[in-house]
C-alpha cells in the first residue's frame, strides 16, 4: 500500500541530501578558490623577495643567503623554492633531499605538486629577467593542512547535515501526521460506514477534504434515496398486481366452479404460479444487496418487533425465543435482513410444534445465523431438493421451498451460505453463513 | 357480527363483501381512508378489515388514529406489501393479523374466526365451543352433545354472536347493532323471533331473558 507520509518522507530526504550535498560542495570549492587566490599573492611576493635576494657576486650570480627566510633552511618546513636560470638550478634546504618539478606554466599550477615528506604542496612559477640572465623562480608552500582542514570540515558538516537531516525529517513526520489527520480520520469513519456504524461522513473537514467529503454524503444519500423509491415503486407494482390476483383468487374459489373441478384447478394452478414468480421477483427488487455501504441492522432493536409479527401470525403457542450477543449490529440493510430472517423463522414456525430458536453469532470474519426447530425435522436425502426447489421459478413449491427461494436471493446478494442440519431441538436446523463485508469498493 | 371493510379495489371488495355475507357476517364497506378513520371510531365493529393501499389516508394512519383514540376493535390487515419490514410496521401501528394479497379465500374465513374467538378471550382453538355447544362455521350447523342442529343464516348469525359473548347481557339494540349493517333496516321484533327459533332448537334455557334488559346466553349445561 502506498502511504502519503512514506512518499513524502523519500521526496524530503531525497531533496535535502541532494541540496545538502551541492551546497556544501560548492561552498568549499569557492572557498578553496578563494584561499589559493589569496595564497598565489603570497607566493609571488615571495618569488619576488628571493629575486630580490639574488646578487652579482664574484662567483657570478648569487643568492644573498642571510636576506632569506629561516623556513627555506629548515628542512620540510612547508615552504619552498627552486630557482632555474642559465645552466644552474638552486633548491632550497628546506627541500632536503626532494626533487621539486618546476611547474610547466607561469603563475599558479593548477594543480597539487608532490612534496618531501609526502606533502602536497601549492606551486607558483615566476619568470623574471635579471643581470641579463631568464631567472625562473619556483616557490611552493605545503597546502597539506588546509586539506586536512577540509577533510575535517567535510567530516563535521556531514556529521551536521545527517542530524539535521534527521531532525527535519522527524519534523516532517509530525506535521505531515498533523496535516493527514483529517485524512486519517475519514478514513477511519469510512471504515465506520462500512460496519454500520454510522449513515454519512461528518462535514466538519478541512477545505481540501470538503468536497469528497460533501460528494461521499451526497453519493450516500441518492443511493438510499433511489433505494426507497424503487422500492415504493415495487411496493406499487405489487399493489396494483396483487389486488386483481387476489380477486381472481377468490373468484376461482367459488361455489359456480366447483362444479367444473380440472378448470378450477387449472385457474388455481396457473394463479399460483403468477404470486409465486410475482413475489419472488418483487422480493428480488426489493433487496438493497450491497448496495448500501451505510446500511445496518441492530439486533436487540429490530428483533423483538420481528418476533412480535411472527408470533401474531403464528398464534398458536410456539415459543419463539432469540439470542445474539449485546449491542450485534449485521452490516446489511435493515429490510434485506428482517426479509432473510423472517422468511427463515416463518418456515420454522410452520413446522414448529413448540418451539423455534434464532441464534446470532460470530463477528469480525463473519456471522453465523441458525434458525432451530423442533418440528418433524427433514430427511438428509430430500434437504439438497428442498435447496434446489424454488430456484426454477416456475416449480410448484410449498413449506420449505419459496421462503428459501427468496432466502437464497438474498444469501447470493450477500455472497452467504445456506445448509441443512439436524437440529438439537429435534426438527430441522437452518445455518447461514455471511461473510464479513468486504473492505472498499 | 358486523364488519368494517376498507378497500379500494371495487373488484376485491365486491368478491369479499358477497363471500363475507355468505359466512354470516354483516358488513359495512369503506373505500376512502378518511371515511374509515372517522366511521370505524363511531360505530361498534367487532372486526375490522383494512387494506393499507387506501386513497385520501394511508391505512396505516388510519389504523394509528384509530389505536390513537382507544379503539381496541381488532384489525385484520390486508395488504399487497407483503415484505417483513412492512408487516413490522403494521404490527406496530396495532394490526391485530396481517395478511397479503392475494390470498385464499378460505384463509381469510379462517383468519376472521381465529381473530374473533381470540378477542373474546377463546383463543386457540379449532372451532368456537361455549356452553356445551359447538359451531361449525363452516357448515353453519352447531352441534350439541353428539347431535348436529341445522341452523338458518339469521339463527347462525345470532348464535354466533351470543356464544362469542356467553354470560353477557346484551340488549335488543346491542345484538341489532353488531348482527346488521348500517344500511339494513333494524327491527328489534326480527331479533325477539329468532331467539325463539333458537330456544326452540338448543332448548329454553339456553338464552335467558332479562325483562327490559336484554338477553343473556347460559349454554345448554
Amino acid at each position: 500500500m502506498r502511504s502519503i507520509q512514506r512518499r513524502l518522507g523519500f521526496g524530503l530526504i531525497g531533496v535535502l541530501l541532494g541540496a545538502g550535498l551541492l551546497l556544501a560542495e560548492t561552498t568549499l570549492w569557492m572557498f578553496d578558490v578563494g584561499l589559493r587566490r589569496y595564497l598565489q599573492d603570497d607566493l609571488r611576493e615571495q618569488a619576488e623577495v628571493l629575486l630580490a635576494s639574488l646578487v652579482r657576486g664574484q662567483n657570478g650570480i648569487q643568492l644573498d643567503e642571510p636576506r632569506l627566510l629561516g623556513v627555506y633552511q629548515r628542512p620540510y618546513s612547508g615552504h619552498y623554492f627552486r630557482i632555474d636560470f642559465a645552466d644552474q638550478s638552486w633548491r632550497s634546504r628546506s627541500l632536503w633531499d626532494h626533487a621539486l618539478t618546476p611547474s610547466p606554466t607561469v603563475g599558479l599550477q593548477d594543480g597539487l605538486a608532490d612534496g618531501p615528506n609526502g606533502q602536497l604542496l601549492l606551486l607558483y612559477r615566476g619568470d623574471y629577467r635579471r643581470f641579463g640572465q631568464d631567472i625562473s623562480i619556483n616557490v611552493a608552500s605545503d597546502y597539506t593542512p588546509i586539506l586536512h582542514a577540509y577533510r575535517r570540515v567535510q567530516l563535521f558538516g556531514c556529521l551536521l547535515g545527517l542530524g539535521v537531516l534527521v531532525l527535519v525529517v522527524m519534523l516532517q513526520r509530525l506535521t505531515v501526521r498533523r496535516a493527514l489527520k483529517p485524512l486519517e480520520e475519514v478514513r477511519r469513519q469510512v471504515e465506520q460506514l462500512q460496519q454500520g456504524l454510522r449513515h454519512e461522513l461528518d462535514s466538519g473537514v478541512p477545505v481540501e477534504l470538503e468536497p469528497l467529503v460533501a460528494q461521499i454524503n451526497h453519493l450516500l444519500r441518492q443511493t438510499e434515496s433511489t433505494l426507497q423509491r424503487s422500492r415504493h415503486a415495487v411496493g406499487n407494482l405489487g399493489h396494483a398486481l396483487k389486488t386483481p390476483l387476489a380477486v381472481l383468487t377468490s373468484l376461482a374459489a367459488r361455489a359456480e366452479l366447483a362444479a367444473r373441478p380440472e378448470l378450477q384447478a387449472s385457474l388455481q394452478k396457473q394463479l399460483a404460479q403468477i404470486e409465486q414468480r410475482l413475489a419472488r421477483e418483487l422480493g428480488r427488487a426489493r433487496l438493497a444487496g450491497e448496495a448500501l455501504p451505510a446500511s445496518h441492522f441492530d439486533c436487540a432493536a429490530e428483533l423483538p418487533g420481528l418476533f412480535a409479527t411472527l408470533a401474531m401470525v403464528h398464534n398458536r403457542g410456539v415459543t419463539l425465543d432469540w439470542q445474539a450477543p449485546p449491542g450485534l449490529r449485521l452490516p446489511w440493510d435493515r429490510e434485506d435482513v428482517l426479509e432473510l430472517l423472517g422468511n427463515l423463522l416463518d418456515n420454522a414456525c410452520k413446522w414448529a410444534q413448540t418451539k423455534v430458536l434464532l441464534e446470532i453469532v460470530g463477528g469480525v470474519d463473519g456471522w453465523l445465523i441458525r434458525v432451530d426447530d423442533d418440528g418433524p425435522g427433514m430427511a438428509a436425502e430430500f434437504r439438497g431438493e428442498a435447496l434446489n426447489r424454488g430456484i426454477r421459478l416456475d416449480e410448484q413449491v410449498a413449506g420449505h421451498g419459496l421462503g428459501l427461494a427468496i432466502v437464497r436471493d438474498i444469501l447470493d446478494a450477500w455472497h452467504g451460505s445456506l445448509a441443512l442440519q439436524d437440529s438439537p431441538l429435534g426438527g430441522l436446523r437452518v445455518v447461514i453463513e455471511l461473510p464479513a463485508r468486504r473492505e472498499g469498493g | 357480527m358486523r364488519l368494517l371493510l376498507v378497500e379500494d379495489s371495487v373488484g376485491l371488495a365486491d368478491e369479499l363483501m358477497a363471500g363475507l355475507q355468505r359466512q354470516g357476517y354483516a358488513v359495512d364497506w369503506l373505500a376512502d381512508g378518511r371515511d374509515a378513520a372517522r366511521q370505524g371510531c363511531c360505530e361498534p365493529y367487532d372486526l375490522m378489515i383494512l387494506d393499507l393501499g387506501l386513497p385520501g389516508k394511508p391505512g396505516l394512519e388510519v389504523l394509528r388514529e384509530w389505536r390513537a383514540q382507544g379503539l381496541s376493535t381488532p384489525v385484520l390487515v390486508l395488504t399487497a406489501r407483503a415484505s417483513w419490514a412492512e408487516r413490522i410496521e403494521g404490527l406496530k401501528a396495532g394490526a391485530d393479523d396481517y395478511l397479503c394479497k392475494p390470498f385464499h379465500p378460505v384463509e381469510l374465513q379462517l383468519r376472521i374466526q381465529a381473530l374473533l374467538r381470540r378477542a373474546h378471550g377463546l383463543a386457540s382453538r379449532p372451532q368456537l365451543e361455549v356452553g356445551g355447544l359447538q359451531l361449525d362455521e363452516a357448515r353453519q350447523v352447531v352441534r350439541c352433545g353428539a347431535e348436529d342442529i341445522e341452523l338458518t343464516a339469521a339463527e347462525f348469525r345470532l348464535l354466533r354472536y351470543l356464544m362469542l359473548h356467553p354470560g353477557q347481557l346484551l340488549s335488543k339494540g346491542q345484538l341489532a347493532e353488531h348482527l346488521y349493517d348500517g344500511e339494513t333496516e333494524r327491527d328489534s321484533n326480527v331479533i325477539e323471533v329468532h331467539i325463539n327459533r333458537l330456544r326452540g332448537k338448543l332448548g329454553r334455557t339456553a338464552i335467558e331473558t332479562r325483562r327490559g334488559q336484554g338477553y343473556r346466553f347460559s349454554g345448554v349445561r
